[in-house]
Order: C-alpha cells, then sequence, then structure tokens
C-alpha cells in the first residue's frame, strides 16, 4: 500500500502510512496461528505446557530475540537488514563484562556504550558509506564477535555476584518476569514510536519510496542512520537480558540470533523491502518462535523432527496470512 | 600475534612462490636455513636446524578450540628449536584447505592439523604426505591411513562411558537423567550421547531413564534456554549429562535461576577451568571428563620427534607411535587437584 501512497503523495505533505487493511489481517492470522499453538501444546503436553510458570518462561525467553526484533522492524521498515545484532550482542555483554568489577550499573553502561558505537559504525557505513547493509552488517557480524573474542581473552567473565544485573535475568515484578517487562516496555514503545510519531512515518516512507521521501522533505540519511543506532542499542539490551539470565558475560552467545530476529519480524508481516512494518506483527511472530521452541523440548522430539516441524510451522504461517489478503 | 604469523605465512609463501617461478625453488631469501633440509621423502630426518611446523585448526570461537591453538603455541616456545607457524580463524572446510595449501607453499617440516571435517580436509593432507611432509592429524580422524603420519586424539565415546558409568555408581542405578547434547549430527555428539547410553545399559539395564535428551550446540545461552525448557517439563531430574563445559554454564544457571540446584547434580566434559572450579567447591557440578586440549601441545612434540627421526624414550619402537588415544579421565573433587593445570 505505501509504496504507492508515497508515489502519489510526492511534492504534497508527507504520506502517512496508518497500519490498516492488510495489516491488520495479517496481525489476527498470527494470533490464529499462536492460538493453535497454544491448543495443541496443551493437548500434546497437558502437563506442562500451558501453565503459567512454564507461559512466564516463554515470555522470559522470547525478551532476548524479541528486544531484537523490535529494532530488527525499523531496520527491515527502511529496506535494510542487520545481519550484525547477534554478534553484536556478544559484544556488548563482553564490554559489560570488562567493568563488571566496579558494579551493575558499570555493567549496564559498558554494554549500551558498546551496543552505542557498534550501531554508530554500522549506521555511519550504511547512511553516509553508501555501503549496502547486507554487506556493512555482514563486516560488523565478524568484527563484532571478533572483538569480543579479543577483550574477552576468549574466556567468560562470571557476573554470579552482580545482583543488579542478574535481576533482568531472574528478577520478577508482581510475578512477571523483568526480562518480560523490559521486552513488553519496549514492544510499547516502538509501537507508539512507530506509529504516532513523525519519525515512525518518516522510517516507513524512506522505505516504501526513497526518493519520494526525500522529495517530501525526509532527511533520508539520517533516518537510515538512525534505524542502525536502534539495533546496536537493542543488542546492548539484549545482551543485559541474556548476561543477567546466564549470570556470566561470555563472547561465543547471540549465535544466529539474527536470523531468528528477522525470521520473526517477517512473519509478523513487516515487508523485507520495507516500506510495511508492524510492531504488534513482529510481537507475535516472536511469540511464535518461542512457543515452537518450548513445545518441541518440551515434547523431547529428536533434533530433526524438531527441525523439520518449526520449518512447516513457518511456512505454514506465511502461507496462512496469504490467504487472508 | 596472530596477524604476524599470518602475514609471516603469507609473505613467506609469496617469497617461496616467486622464487619458484624463478624455477629454482630450493633457494629463497626467506626461507634462509631450510635450504639444506630434504624437499621430500617422507623418511627424511632433519638433525641440525629448527623444526619448521605448519598448524591449521579451525577458528578458536570456543573455549576447547581456542585452548588447541594455545597449546600448540606455547610448546615450541618451549621446545625452543621448534619454529610455528600457525594459523587460525576459519570456519569452514574449504578455507581451510585454502589456508593448508598456503601453509605448505612456506615448504615445512611438518604439518600440525585439527582438520574442520576430515574428509574435506583430507586431499590437501594426502597432498602434503606426498610432498614427504609428515602430517599429524589432532582430533579429529582422516578415514585414509595415507593421510597422516600420526593421530592424537581423544576418547568421545570413552567421555560417555565414563560419565555413563559415573551416573550409574552415583546413582546407584536408578532415576531421573536429562542429557544435553552438543551439535546435532556431528560424530563428537553421536560419540558421547553413543558412550552414555551404552554404559548405563550395561550397567543398569533400564534402571536409569533418559528422560530428555536435547542439543544445545555447545553454547551456553542455547543451553540455558534447552534447559529451562526442559525443567519445565521434568518435574523429576536426578542428574545432568552434558556433552561440554562451557555450555553447561548456561545449564547451571537454569538450574540455579530455577532454584532447583539441591534436586540434582551436573556432569560436564573437556575439562574447563571454571568447571574445575565449580568442581572443587562441591554441590551441583559434580564431575568432568577430559577431553583434553593439550593433545595439540603432545602434537607438536610428535612433530619434532617425527621431523627428528626419533621415537619416545619410554616406548621400545625407535619411531612416534602411529595413533595415541588420550585418555578421557573423570575428574571429581577426589582427583581435581592433580588434573587442574591441564585445564584451559
Amino acid at each position: 500500500m505505501s509504496t504507492t501512497d508515497a508515489a502519489s503523495g510526492e511534492g504534497r505533505s508527507l504520506p502517512l502510512p496508518k497500519p490498516k487493511g492488510r495489516i491488520q489481517l495479517q496481525e489476527y492470522a498470527l494470533v490464529g496461528v499462536v492460538a493453535l499453538i497454544l491448543i495443541v501444546g496443551a493437548i500434546l503436553e497437558p502437563d506442562s505446557f500451558l501453565t503459567s510458570d512454564n507461559m512466564l518462561n516463554v515470555l522470559r525467553q522470547a525478551s532476548v530475540v524479541g528486544v531484537l526484533a523490535i529494532g530488527m522492524t525499523f531496520v527491515i521498515a527502511t529496506g535494510g537488514i542487520d545481519l550484525s545484532v547477534g554478534s553484536m550482542v556478544a559484544c556488548a555483554a563482553v564490554a559489560g563484562g570488562q567493568l563488571a568489577e566496579s558494579g551493575s550499573m558499570a555493567f549496564v553502561l559498558g554494554a549500551l556504550a558498546m551496543g552505542l558505537v557498534l550501531g554508530g559504525i554500522n549506521a555511519s557505513a550504511i547512511a553516509f558509506g553508501r555501503v549496502v547493509p547486507f554487506i556493512a552488517t555482514l563486516a560488523m557480524f565478524t568484527m563484532a564477535r571478533g572483538l569480543a573474542l579479543w577483550l574477552s581473552d576468549k574466556t567468560p567473565v562470571s557476573l554470579f555476584s552482580l545482583d543488579g544485573v542478574r535481576w533482568f535475568g531472574n528478577g520478577e515484578v508482581i510475578g512477571i518476569p523483568s526480562a518480560a517487562i523490559v521486552f513488553l516496555a519496549i514492544t510499547a514503545f516502538a509501537w507508539v514510536l512507530l506509529n504516532r510519531t513523525r519519525y515512525g512515518r518518516y522510517v516507513v516512507a524512506t522505505g516504501g519510496n526513497r526518493e519520494a521521501a526525500r522529495i517530501a522533505g525526509v532527511k533520508v540519511p539520517w533516518i537510515v542512520f538512525s534505524v542502525y543506532v536502534i539495533t546496536g542499542i537493542c543488542a546492548a539490551i539484549a545482551a543485559i537480558l541474556v548476561s543477567g539470565r546466564l549470570a556470566s558475560a561470555s563472547p561465543i552467545i547471540g549465535n544466529l540470533y539474527e536470523l531468528d530476529a528477522i525470521a520473526a519480524v517477517v512473519i509478523g508481516g513487516s515487508a523485507l523491502q520495507g516500506g510495511r512494518a508492524t510492531i504488534v506483527g513482529t510481537f507475535l511472530g516472536v511469540i511464535t518462535f518461542a512457543l515452537i521452541f518450548n513445545l518441541l523440548t518440551l515434547m523431547d522430539l529428536a533434533v530433526e523432527i524438531q527441525q523439520i516441524t518449526k520449518g512447516l510451522i513457518i511456512l505454514a504461517a506465511v502461507l496462512v496470512q496469504r490467504k487472508e489478503r | 600475534m596472530s596477524i604476524k604469523h599470518i602475514a609471516g605465512a603469507l609473505s613467506l609463501s609469496l617469497a617461496l612462490g616467486l622464487a619458484a617461478c624463478g624455477g629454482d625453488d630450493s633457494s629463497s631469501s626467506d626461507a634462509g636455513d631450510n635450504q639444506s633440509k630434504p624437499t621430500s621423502g617422507s623418511s627424511a630426518t632433519k638433525t641440525d636446524g629448527p623444526v619448521k611446523i605448519a598448524f591449521s585448526a579451525p577458528g578458536a570461537d570456543h573455549g576447547w578450540m581456542a585452548a588447541i591453538t594455545e597449546n600448540a603455541r606455547d610448546e615450541a616456545e618451549k621446545l625452543g628449536d621448534v619454529e610455528l607457524q600457525a594459523a587460525e580463524g576459519v570456519t569452514d572446510s574449504a578455507a581451510q584447505a585454502d589456508q593448508v595449501e598456503t601453509l605448505l607453499a612456506g615448504k615445512p617440516d611438518a604439518l600440525v592439523i585439527l582438520p574442520n571435517e576430515p574428509d574435506a580436509l583430507m586431499p590437501v593432507a594426502q597432498k602434503a604426505m606426498a610432498a614427504g611432509i609428515p602430517v599429524i592429524d589432532i582430533d579429529r580422524e582422516f578415514t585414509e591411513q595415507g593421510a597422516f603420519r600420526s593421530l592424537i586424539t581423544g576418547d568421545n565415546y570413552g567421555i560417555g562411558y565414563q560419565a555413563g558409568n559415573y551416573f550409574a555408581d552415583q546413582l546407584k542405578c536408578s532415576g531421573n537423567v536429562v542429557e544435553i547434547q552438543g551439535i546435532a549430527g556431528i560424530p563428537v555428539t553421536e560419540q558421547r550421547s553413543q558412550g552414555f547410553s551404552d554404559a548405563l545399559k550395561r550397567k543398569c539395564q533400564d534402571g536409569v531413564k533418559i528422560v530428555a535428551s536435547q542439543p544445545a550446540d555447545f553454547v551456553p545461552d542455547k543451553g540455558l534456554s534447552v534447559m529451562e525448557n526442559i525443567l519445565q517439563a521434568q518435574k523429576d531430574i536426578d542428574a545432568v549429562y552434558t556433552h561440554d563445559d562451557d555450555m553447561a554454564e548456561g545449564v547451571v544457571s537454569a538450574i540455579q535461576n530455577a532454584g532447583r540446584e539441591d534436586e540434582m547434580f551436573l556432569t560436564g566434559a573437556g575439562g574447563s577451568k571454571a568447571a574445575m572450579d565449580q568442581i572443587k567447591k562441591g554441590g551441583l557440578y559434580r564431575a568432568t571428563f577430559l577431553y583434553n586440549p593439550s593433545m595439540s601441545a603432545s602434537a607438536i612434540r610428535m612433530a619434532r620427534k617425527i621431523v627428528r627421526g626419533e621415537g619416545f624414550e619410554d616406548l621400545t619402537e625407535p619411531e612416534v607411535p602411529q595413533k595415541i588415544t588420550v585418555p578421557a579421565t573423570t575428574v571429581t573433587k577426589e582427583n581435581v587437584d592433580d588434573v587442574q593445570e591441564l585445564g584451559f
């Protein structure tokens, strides 16, 4: 929708794509998929699947890739991609780990600073260096991992005594895991940012039709710059969450998180070519993957069966959405 | 350090390549003291000058693999008369094959290699052997005998088997066990898993039940998530067998986060320092089974002996043996002090 809208909006005020029509249908379709998994799970694993304890466990597990996927939604909305988020998670965790002796706050600040710097490098290369996102973030994919191994001397740092950091992994607020609260808060914030602010409309417009956006007065390079900074910050937040759960800052974590995040965004209904993005869809995509992983592990299926099943569910979820259009 | 080595290897091979273009491949300004060495014939020995060893291992992104490369470097330095050209950092087999080709162009006296995948690296190993460069194969065995002069490997099946025996004793042949595997579908994982279930079967028949068995790819964050889910499904767990010490850290966190550390015990594999520290302290982490990266240091020693034409002093044979298997020692609180210096 936004592609043609954006083109016709040329010269006037900026086109304002709103979440409507097709996107909402897709979101509903994914609600159906989630409901189906819940029902099937309740039948197959009646004792352990649909318990509040396990559902909170799923939410806590989903939070790490979830935060990454929310950031990735902004990147994908501009028609870009960020392959480096998994490596940046490891690097941010290690950067925080270097400061672990100075306490939890130092860890958090160290991780955030590293996320900001790495995201900033991606952003500069893509927005101003005109490197295609796939290549720029592929370079960061290996650099950030190398930096993580180098800084850590290839050994994890224990965070066992940092209660503040561990709270992000284990803590609870009125019975809800703190990691899940962070994830939900970021999701809500991102929804407002994408759907209710001028910035969000600019992001989508940049992905829909870059030239039209530029003519309409959007500072396209800065919009592109900003979304890669967002994924850098999200990587740092994800690093804090996963390190809190692990009680250690390890340089080998985060492997393939980028694929999980991208997959969640895409089955959520955002378009890989940009111009169409949905935070609710991404949230449901993340939950879908977390539920599948949880249920298949609970059932203790052989790994090969798990992989085939997971692939089939992804394919089915996308096909269901297509039918609804 | 590694950049210097790789750059050195590159410039050396470049120099040799140029020399070869000139039609005289036995002289090179960089090779210096190697000119007197015989360039072919695997039985050729070299008694004077340093032994030039080329070393190749996959990317050191894992504690164990990092220790492999580090131990090789340290040992070469300690021996004094060994000149090591180490190349690392590749993650796929084709890249490693290219890397080895580059190393071989430098005409080393021996090649020490930990192949990413034995089948894919076999051609280049055979090529080295044909050129009279003895190949010392670490950890993953080339299926063709002709592809290596000597093999040193750990005992993956032995890790599983020893773990199985340990669990049978500790649990007195009754209880529920969870197995957290490595990467699905590779020999290391299959052997560690097979040995475990074989030993349990043999000692306890069906007394000890493996109630869940899932791969977590040797990484701590996956170990954490997988164990969190298993803890949801299994309300009664007596022990957890994990295939790797690094990965086990995540499994330990999952159990502690759930507050169930008094219900069960856990074992690792490999022999990391962190694991040994926890075993010493007592509690959840009760044992690990050595799969010692010191084997790369031994491989450097073997390479040196082979090039020098020597055997091991305590063996009657005048040559280095063809195959050496490092035992999978069980490390518990009782003997952890004896093996701690091997920890990585």
